[in-house]
């Protein structure tokens, strides 16, 4: 402890402590004794503390008390007065008390420890009542109590306790010195100042304002505080709220007003039934329990048979007996509701689910505006999926629905289909064309290969896998020729030659073509026109001797010759042999020449044969590919092969190339030449037929791909009808109107007319070939089944 | 249906037929809608003539057989009860019914038929009896048959000798009880002389004309006269007496070629028949001519069908064309209606166009009768009744037609439209559907006799015959 407070101590606090233990003994609790000193010491302590942190906390205010100790000046002079004369009286009254132990209070001090026997004398002193007895007028005794002290809390360090340390002295004997005593160092103490001397001294100091006498830390100037700093002190000062303009004391609002509410809060007293059990209930609740123990009334009974029947109570069916009845005409289906989308799931993925503001947009929206009927929400599983609240309402809103909205049957696609077909004329406008069947030449064994009308349309030739070459009559079916021209090779290809003042028809059979007159038909004057042609060739190739290089005989290209008697007695005059297997004959217009192809035969594949001369000539010394068919142009020199898959017209005169085309078919079958001459049809085994206008380009016009199977053979009608058929191992014909304009500006028209069925496919193979009659619609097909149609 | 009250319909009476006439005219009549054909028919007889056997009668109305209740006609052709009907009625077409079939050898192309009211009975002049009925087919073995009605062959000819050539013949017409015609793929037109009490048929003449297929031959007795159309484009005419013809364009002839001379020779060198040639060669034609007929009134006119669509009428005499008619489709055959100035023309287009030859005709066709499904090729007259017509088909149906029972036909040019009365399947196609090509079952040739009945050829190598029963 420091020596200062100390001492301050000693000389404030026995007095208090003294006359608080004297009330506590007088509660009569004897305890109090002992404990006094220890109670004393705490109190000490506990002082002690308080005066620590009370000078801690007030820093400013600490330095006031220590200044103030010597000078007992306070920041309020006025108060310092006041504090002084109470001060003066506190003196008084304590020297009344003190009267009896003031010495003691020294020594009290001082040696306390030493007087630790005398103790119970002191307390017992102490224990004198502070009254003082007198005998008032009556003369009975009257007790004068001590005036009480009203500083009750002497520990207050508020209120200061100036010390008198210049002892019991009036002051009045020190009135004519500047001192009023001494202390206790025998130092004078002086004259406090007095008002006028302290206010003559503050007028001469001239204070500037916000002159604080301080030192600015930061800067060591002098701190003076400005305006507002003054007037934030001088708020803390007066205990006021440093924020400006806070009104601590706001306007009150009365919440509860004295108007008369109707149903009043009621400041009753709760009635004690609140609290009280309710005699009544235990009453109810023993009956209850009574009854239970009696068994009279069972926690849980089973239902006894009359109720269960009672459950089962009668539903009528109404719909029972109804039958299903056919739906009238006028029955429109509701229609479907769309089916849930991913956000009306019950845990849709996190992209579905509306985020903070969609979700306050759709709740504040109008129920009617709203997007959607239900806000997607996600469940972290099906089970924690509460009911569907708006379930009913939604039932509801949709049997509204069906039932008040009127239904209209409404065609899916309002779009006619017809319209989105190329305009094509009507099949029906474009007759005539074949379009049922009117006859079938049976009689052939095996397939039937290749068929030919004669020039006349009277007679039609066929050939096939038997052998034989027949010709029949035309509308009846009647095989009225046959010949069989060979015993292990079918007959691949027969041909009439096309000039009527003759009758001439050619066959490959083998590596052979064979040119007959089928005489037996003929009269004897076409039959010897007939003759006459094929014989007028002979003796030529003797009279020419064969080319000779270097004195080696070279096997000539072709060999004609007689076929023998047999042969000839049949009408088969003239056999000219190739090097390959012949399967393509066509005759030039004239009927002078015609044209072999013998797709094995490589460099020999395609071969011109002169009837006249009995010649054959080999136009190409090497053929790019294979060669498939070849044909004359119906009017010009020119000459087209068909290979594989490129078709190649040649200038026969100019013995050049002149166009390739290219049908980007994988594998030709056959091709026909239009009477015109500027336009090709192309068959292929790729399923495809396809127009080429020599004029448009080297690729084609136009693909037709209405076949399952590849196609065999195409050909134009010759007799002046815009007609073309095609034959497909499908076993169908199909036949199609192809307008040729002589307009270079207009492109040909192709329409599909009719499918002709009725060729049955044997082994994958359908209709093997086809010929147009030469005027009228009617073509005629050759099977695989071994017949062959004629379609009008 | 019996609370439902009568409703009656007023009807006028009417026949073309003048042996059926009403005697006076009763005026209209009213009649009960729920009545039938067999009712109006007793209705019709009990005015006729009250005593006598009943004639079934049938009943056209506007031009269409009456063949359900007046009031099921009414409705569905959408009349009112309240007009006046025009009922004609008309001696009923019975039904006609297989008799019989005559089995060949190989297809049969053409019949004809020899009786007391067939033409060539009628030019023979009273030399067939009734009961004598003989009926001539043509097959495709190249041989002519004469049959008498209980299907026995009196007699067959030989095979012509014609240098190894196909003998098919097409057409075979008797001239008289003594003389037939026929021709066929061999391009030449035989006469041969029939012989009832020998039982032969011996060729007379060979008349060489035609360089192809000879199709149709047309016959009048009375002038001598044949025709014949080929598929050479050419119709020729020919004299039934060998003498009148000139003699034989000697290309023609089998022996022309060296060939043909060496294999006839060879065959049959002994027996020769002569051969003539043609009066005149009518040619016109572009291509094959189909069928050839006398107008049936006049011998100096002919009419000629040909597949390049033309109808020509030639006028003999001077070996002109007068006319030609051109339709859409190839005409494949042709008959005569004589009291309607009609020509019958059958086409490749499987229906059979009415052509009024007239120049004053304005229109080309003013009938088509539609019903059959493949090309018509044979046509003849109903010999009693003005208005019959009777057809063979490719499809191996024989059907009879009435030409009053027309519509109007939707389709321009096609003047009316007419539907087969009857149809009459080949009997060898034991009642299997038939289809268009008529595989097996083609009919080639018609005849409709009136004493015989309905004559008809086909691919089934038979001549059937079918006759109205009970009449």
């Amino acid at each position: 402890m420091a020596p200062n407070p100390r001492k301050r101590k000693a000389v404030t606090r026995d007095v208090p402590a003294a006359s608080d233990s004297e009330e506590e003994l007088a509660d009569g609790l004897l305890d109090g004794i002992l404990s006094h000193s220890e109670g004393e010491s705490d109190a000490d302590q506990e002082e002690d503390a308080e005066s620590d942190t009370s000078s801690v906390i007030e820093g400013l205010s600490d330095e006031d008390e220590d200044e103030g100790d010597g000078t007992f000046s306070d920041t309020d002079p006025e108060d310092g007065e006041q504090g002084i004369r109470e001060q003066m009286r506190k003196l008084n009254t304590r020297d009344a008390s003190a009267q009896l132990n003031g010495v003691d209070h020294a020594l009290d001090l001082d040696s306390r420890p030493q007087t630790d026997g005398e103790l119970d004398e002191q307390e017992d002193e102490n224990l004198k009542p502070n009254y003082t007895v007198t005998t008032d007028a009556n003369g009975n005794p009257r007790y004068l109590y001590k005036e009480i002290d009203p500083v009750y809390d002497s520990d207050d360090s508020d209120a200061p306790e100036t010390t008198n340390t210049i002892g019991d002295i009036p002051l009045t004997y020190y009135d004519e010195y500047p001192h009023i005593g001494y202390d206790i160092n025998g130092k004078k103490i002086m004259r406090p100042a007095k008002g006028e001397a302290l206010d003559a001294l503050l007028d001469q100091i001239d204070i500037p304002k916000g002159w604080t006498g301080l030192t600015d830390p930061a800067t060591g100037k002098p701190l003076n505080l400005s305006e507002e700093e003054l007037d934030v002190l001088k708020r803390l000062t007066r205990n006021e709220v440093v924020e400006d303009g806070y009104d601590p004391y706001p306007e009150m609002v009365h919440y509860f007003s004295g108007k008369k509410e109707i149903m009043p809060l009621s400041a009753a007293p709760e009635p004690k039934r609140r609290f009280v059990p309710s005699k009544h209930e235990a009453k109810r609740v023993m009956k209850i329990v009574k009854a239970i123990r009696e068994g009279r009334i069972q926690p849980y009974k089973p239902p006894s048979e009359e109720e269960e029947e009672e459950e089962e109570r009668v539903y009528y069916d109404v719909w029972a007996d109804e039958k299903p009845r056919p739906e009238n005409s006028m029955h429109l289906a509701a229609p479907k509701l769309p089916p849930p989308g991913y956000d009306a799931s019950y845990h849709p993925p996190p992209e579905y689910l509306p985020d903070k503001n969609e979700e306050v947009a759709w709740l504040a929206a109008d129920e009617e505006d709203r997007e959607k009927d239900y806000l997607p929400k996600s469940y972290e599983a099906l089970r924690k999926v509460p009911g569907y609240e708006r379930f009913v309402k939604e039932r509801f809103e949709r049997s509204l629905d069906l039932y008040l909205a009127p239904r209209v049957r409404r065609n899916k696609l309002n779009i006619d289909p017809e319209s989105l077909l190329p305009k094509l004329p009507n099949p029906e406008d474009l007759k005539p064309f074949p379009t049922m069947c009117a006859a079938i030449f049976r009689g052939q064994e095996g397939r039937v290969r290749s068929v030919s009308f004669d020039p006349h349309g009277i007679f039609v030739a066929s050939g096939g896998d038997d052998g034989y070459v027949r010709i029949w009559e035309l509308l009846t079916g009647r095989q009225v020729w046959n010949v069989k021209l060979s015993d292990e090779d079918a007959v691949d290809a027969v041909k009439w030659r096309p000039t009527k003042d003759a009758s001439i028809l050619a066959a490959a059979a083998g590596e052979s073509v064979y040119l007959i007159v089928p005489y037996s038909i003929l009269s004897p004057d076409v039959e010897q026109a007939s003759r006459d042609i094929l014989d007028a060739g002979w003796g030529y190739a003797a009279s020419k001797p064969s080319t000779t290089t270097n004195g080696v005989t070279k096997e000539p290209p072709g060999k004609w010759a007689r076929p023998g008697s047999k042969f000839e007695s049949k009408g088969v005059l003239v056999q000219a042999t190739v090097r390959s297997m012949v399967k393509i004959i066509n005759w030039h217009r004239r009927g002078d020449y015609f044209a072999t192809v013998s797709p094995r035969g490589q460099s020999s594949a395609v071969a011109i044969h002169t009837l006249s001369k009995h010649l054959t000539q080999l136009p190409f010394r090497r053929l790019k590919g294979i060669a498939q068919t070849a044909q004359f142009h119906p009017s010009k020199a020119i000459f087209f092969v068909a290979t594989r898959n490129t078709i190649r017209s040649y200038d026969l005169a100019k013995q050049e190339l002149v166009k390739i085309l290219q049908p980007g078919a994988k594998w030709i079958s056959s091709i026909d030449v239009h009477p015109g001459g500027d336009n090709i049809i192309v068959g292929t085994y790729d399923k495809r037929l396809l127009w080429h206008d020599l004029d448009l380009s080297t690729k084609p016009y136009k693909t037709l791909r209405f076949h399952q199977e590849a196609i065999r053979a195409v050909r134009f009608h010759q007799g002046g009808l815009p007609l073309f058929a095609d034959a497909s191992d499908d076993g169908s014909l199909q036949i199609f109107h192809g307008k040729v304009v002589g307009d270079l500006m207009e492109n040909a028209t192709i329409v599909p007319l009719k499918v002709l069925k009725g060729h049955k496919v044997k082994s994958r193979l359908g209709v093997m070939d086809v010929d147009w009659h030469p005027r009228e619609p009617w073509c005629v097909s050759a099977g695989a089944d071994g017949t062959c149609r004629l379609w009008s | 249906m019996d609370s439902k009250p009568e409703v009656k319909v007023p009807v006028r009476l009417s026949t073309r037929d003048p042996s059926i006439q009403l005697e006076q005219e009763p005026g209209p009549l009213l009649v009960q809608t729920t009545l039938r054909r067999p009712q109006l028919s007793a209705l019709v007889n009990s005015l006729l003539r009250p005593d006598d056997k009943p004639i079934p009668f049938d009943i056209l109305i506007n031009g269409q057989f009456l063949r359900t209740t007046i009031d099921e006609f009414l409705t569905n052709n959408g009349i009112s009860a309240e007009t006046t009907l025009d009922v004609e009625y008309t001696r009923a077409l019975i039904p006609p019914l297989n008799v019989t079939s005559f089995e060949h050898d190989d297809w049969v192309s053409a019949v004809d038929v020899l009786s007391v009211s067939s033409v060539a009975g009628v030019w023979s002049g009273g030399n067939v009896q009734s009961g004598q009925e003989r009926i001539l087919s043509a097959s495709y073995d190249g041989l002519v048959r004469v049959w008498d009605m209980s299907g026995n062959v009196l007699a067959t000819s030989d095979a012509p000798n014609n240098g190894g050539r196909i003998t098919s013949l097409k057409s075979a017409k008797w001239i008289s009880d003594k003389k037939i015609v026929a021709a066929g793929m061999d391009n030449t037109v035989r006469l041969y002389k029939y012989d009832e009490d020998t039982r032969t048929i011996a060729p007379s003449v060979e008349l060489f004309s035609h360089r192809w297929v000879v199709e149709n031959l047309a016959v009048h007795g009375p002038s001598n006269r044949i025709l014949s159309a080929s598929a050479d484009t050419t119709v020729s005419l020919f004299s039934s007496n060998a003498k009148e013809n000139p003699a034989p364009p000697s290309e023609l002839l089998p022996s022309s070629n060296t060939a043909a001379n060496k294999r006839q020779k060879l065959s049959k060198p002994d027996k020769t028949v002569p051969a003539r040639g043609a009066l005149t060669k009518l040619s016109g034609h572009t291509s094959p001519v189909s069928s050839v007929i006398f107008k049936p009134d006049d011998a100096t006119v002919a009419y000629s069908a040909s597949h390049d669509h033309s109808l020509k009428t030639w006028d003999l005499p001077t070996s002109t064309c007068v006319d030609t008619r051109t339709t859409g489709h190839s005409l494949l055959s042709l008959g005569a209606l004589p009291k309607l100035n009609l020509l019958a023309a059958g086409t490749s287009a499987r229906h059979i166009t009415l052509i009024d030859p007239r120049a004053s005709a304005a229109q080309i066709s003013v009938m088509t009768l539609r019903g059959h499904k493949n090309a018509v090729v044979s046509l003849d007259a109903d010999p009693s009744s003005d208005y019959g017509l009777l057809s063979g088909s490719h499809d191996g149906t024989v059907q009879v037609w009435d030409v009053r029972s027309v519509r109007p036909s939707q389709v321009q040019g096609e003047g009316q439209l007419g539907e087969s009365m009857y149809t009459i399947y080949r009997d060898s196609a034991k009642g299997r559907p038939t289809h268009s090509h008529g595989e097996d079952v083609k009919v080639f040739g018609v005849r409709w006799d009136k004493e015989v009945g309905i004559v008809s050829a086909g691919e089934d190598k038979r001549v059937q015959i079918n006759r109205p029963v009970g009449s």
